[in-house]
């Protein structure tokens, strides 16, 4: 309970936990799962969403044929209502050196204790809405993988499976992200939280959103990479490719930030680009926020 | 008031200013390592700017001021003109002090006695000059000071003439009932004793003629004249020793218990001091030296104790001459009375002596290294970086 990112005994802050009700996890993409849930879903079937009516073929069940309709038109049509199915989400968490990185203002919060809050609390939306969910950790020593499933027992395994991730390592190779081809399922939604910066998590973004799966981003930024507060001397380190720079921080001030938001803005439009939707979070921000900007009511208005 | 530095070039001694300026620089240009992800889109600039700037302000002007503090402590501070310009009041001791407090309200009253103590203060017994005192306090008082002392009306250890100040003395004379010491009595006139080696009988005659002059001419007195054998009496104060070759360890004893010898010419002494000219004649030459000698004295003549040798021997002056080297000289008189010894004007005027900062500013440093020890160790303070 001493490294980086496992400082935090509960993900979820209660104020926090008070605010997720209002929120529900969406998909833009209908999924055509066996069972009931609350997605929509391309399957004709028993269900309130009124799909279509058809013609009547033998075989059909008599009940489902609309009789005030046979009134109307004497002959037989069958209604038939979308079926609602549940949803299989994938957390996918960036474990890599950089996500380690905390403000000198708020010691032990790290990139990576905030993504473990984030998986959390959309473990818990998951959870309430009977959702599938499963986690993916992603470092170059090897993916860790919780297959989806439903229940209190798989948010145990799942919580379980958080405590225990630290940040070390850099974003793995091409290679050992094979597991993700062969487990995400068209149609899953898939939530990568992760600082953003390797070209290579860009990559298994846009990818997995043009094989029809449906890829949310939450980018975690620590506040001193939005303010740069830096003032004097510093020997600026990274930690994943062990690269320094020297330089004083005020002069370098209004240079950093100008090119950070430019690429943040280049960044946001790949995004856009592929339809992955994304959101932006400061670790100096309530833990809801993106989340809020993701699974906010716009979206959630056509699940009412 | 203006200030003034004894030694200016320890001024120099500023340019110490320096060493905490540029210790704090050099301590700011040192690099915090700082875990930074965002590596990619930080570029150093081609040319880093390196701005002065200084942090912990008030630490920073403390140093700097003790400093300089001590630089000024080199350059040893005084102060021009910071004396007190009101009137002095000074009472000579032995007088009621009261008449002297109503001169004036703001005026300040001290004793005239070594280091002038404040009236409140009891003045030490003391028989200095107070010619002397006053010259001292003339001399260290701005020339506008108007000075009133106060005096008895019998003064003791006055000069021998009226003493001249640079300013106008307020003179008050308070009558005081005088000590009743004893008079001095007459001194009574010296006698010697004289012994001689037998061939040197012949000079005897000189030193008894000169002997019997000195006693009152009625007195019937005699001269102890005996050979050099003959035992002296206890209470001999003067011996004339008229003998060639070594003095006996005896008479040597003598001597230096407090009495006083008179030599001849051949006469020898162990341990001789060294010899001071007491009496010389026109020409310059010393007839008779002198010299301490244990608690005594020991004196010797130059010239054998003839005529043909030393024609003082027949000057009518001669037991004069003899006796004022055989004495030291009486004290001069130096009682006066008061109202004769008001002190004239004219005197000469001497530039006050400045004020020394030294011990003001030693006090200063050590309260701004205090100040400085404690804005350094607070717990205010921020981590060094």
């Amino acid at each position: 309970m001493t490294s980086p990112g496992t400082r935090i005994a509960d993900f979820i802050p209660p104020a926090v936990r008070a605010r997720l009700k209002d929120l529900r996890l969406t998909s833009r993409r209908a999924v055509g799962l066996q069972g009931l849930g609350l997605h929509h879903s391309r399957s004709r079937g028993a269900g309130l969403e009124f799909a279509q009516y058809r013609a009547y073929e033998p075989g059909d069940e008599l009940r489902q044929i609309d009789w005030k309709l046979y009134a109307r038109s004497d002959r037989f049509f069958v209604r038939e209502a979308e079926r609602e199915s549940p949803l299989a989400a994938w957390l996918l968490i960036d474990a890599s050196a950089s996500m380690a990185q905390e403000d000198k203002a708020r010691p032990g919060w790290s990139r990576l204790s905030a993504a473990k809050g984030l998986a959390a609390c959309i473990a818990e939306l998951a959870l309430r809405q009977g959702d599938r969910f499963g986690l993916v950790a992603l470092r170059d020593d090897g993916v860790r993988l919780l297959a989806p499933g439903a229940g209190l027992r798989q948010r145990d395994r799942f919580l379980l499976e958080l405590h225990g991730l630290e940040a070390r390592g850099q974003w793995p190779s091409p290679e050992k992200l094979r597991p993700l081809w062969e487990r995400i399922g068209a149609g899953d939604l898939v939530v990568l939280l992760s600082d953003g910066f390797d070209e290579g998590s860009i990559e298994v973004m846009t990818r997995l959103a043009a094989a029809r799966r449906e890829v949310l981003t939450v980018r975690i930024l620590t506040a001193e990479e939005r303010d740069f507060p830096f003032s004097g001397g510093h020997r600026f380190h990274d930690p994943e490719t062990d690269e320094e720079l020297l330089g004083d921080g005020a002069a370098m001030r209004a240079d950093f930030i100008a090119r950070f938001t430019q690429a943040r803005r280049e960044l946001d439009a790949r995004l856009d680009a592929s339809g992955i939707r994304h959101a932006e979070y400061v670790l100096d921000q309530p833990l809801d926020l993106p989340l809020r900007r993701l699974f906010g009511a716009r979206d959630a208005a056509e699940y009412a | 008031m203006s200030l003034a530095f004894l030694i200016p070039a320890a001024l120099a001694a500023l340019a110490a200013l320096l060493l905490p300026l540029l210790i704090h620089l050099a301590r700011r240009s040192e690099q915090r390592p700082t875990a930074f992800a965002a590596l990619r889109w930080l570029r150093q600039k081609p040319k880093p700017r390196h701005r002065i700037r200084f942090d912990e302000w008030p630490l920073l002007i403390v140093r700097l001021l003790l400093i300089a503090l001590m630089a000024l402590l080199l350059a040893r501070p005084v102060l021009h003109g910071g004396e007190a310009h009101t009137p002095y009041v000074a009472v000579a001791p032995g007088i009621d002090p009261a008449p002297a407090r109503g001169v004036s309200a703001r005026a300040r009253v001290h004793w005239l006695a070594p280091g002038f103590p404040s009236i409140d203060a009891a003045p030490g017994m003391t028989n200095a000059s107070l010619a002397s005192l006053l010259r001292e306090l003339d001399a260290t008082l701005p020339d506008d000071v108007k000075l009133t002392v106060f005096v008895p009306q019998r003064i003791d250890h006055a000069d021998g003439r009226r003493i001249a100040l640079s300013r106008e003395v307020d003179w008050r004379i308070v009558p005081v009932a005088p000590p009743t010491d004893a008079m001095r009595k007459a001194v009574p006139p010296p006698a010697m004793v004289v012994r001689h080696a037998t061939e040197r009988a012949a000079a005897t005659r000189y030193l008894r003629a000169a002997a019997l002059a000195w006693q009152p001419p009625d007195s019937g007195a005699k001269v102890d004249v005996a050979s050099i054998e003959q035992p002296l009496s206890p209470n001999t104060k003067r011996l004339a020793w008229i003998s060639a070759g070594s003095v006996p360890g005896n008479i040597r004893e003598w001597a230096r218990s407090g009495g006083t010898l008179l030599l001849d010419v051949d006469a020898k002494i162990e341990d001789a001091p060294a010899w001071t000219p007491l009496w010389r004649d026109e020409a310059g030459d010393a007839l008779v030296e002198g010299a301490a000698y244990g608690r005594g004295r020991v004196l010797r003549f130059t010239r054998s104790l003839a005529p043909q040798a030393m024609p003082q021997l027949l000057d009518p002056t001669f037991p004069q001459q003899l006796r004022a080297a055989l004495e030291p000289p009486a004290a001069a008189p130096s009682r006066v009375a008061a109202a004769e010894y008001k002190p004239l004007t004219g005197g000469p005027t001497f530039a006050i002596a400045p004020r020394d900062l030294q011990p003001w500013l030693a006090l200063l440093i050590a309260l701004v290294f205090l100040l400085e020890r404690w804005l350094a160790t607070s717990s205010r303070r921020a981590v060094a970086p």
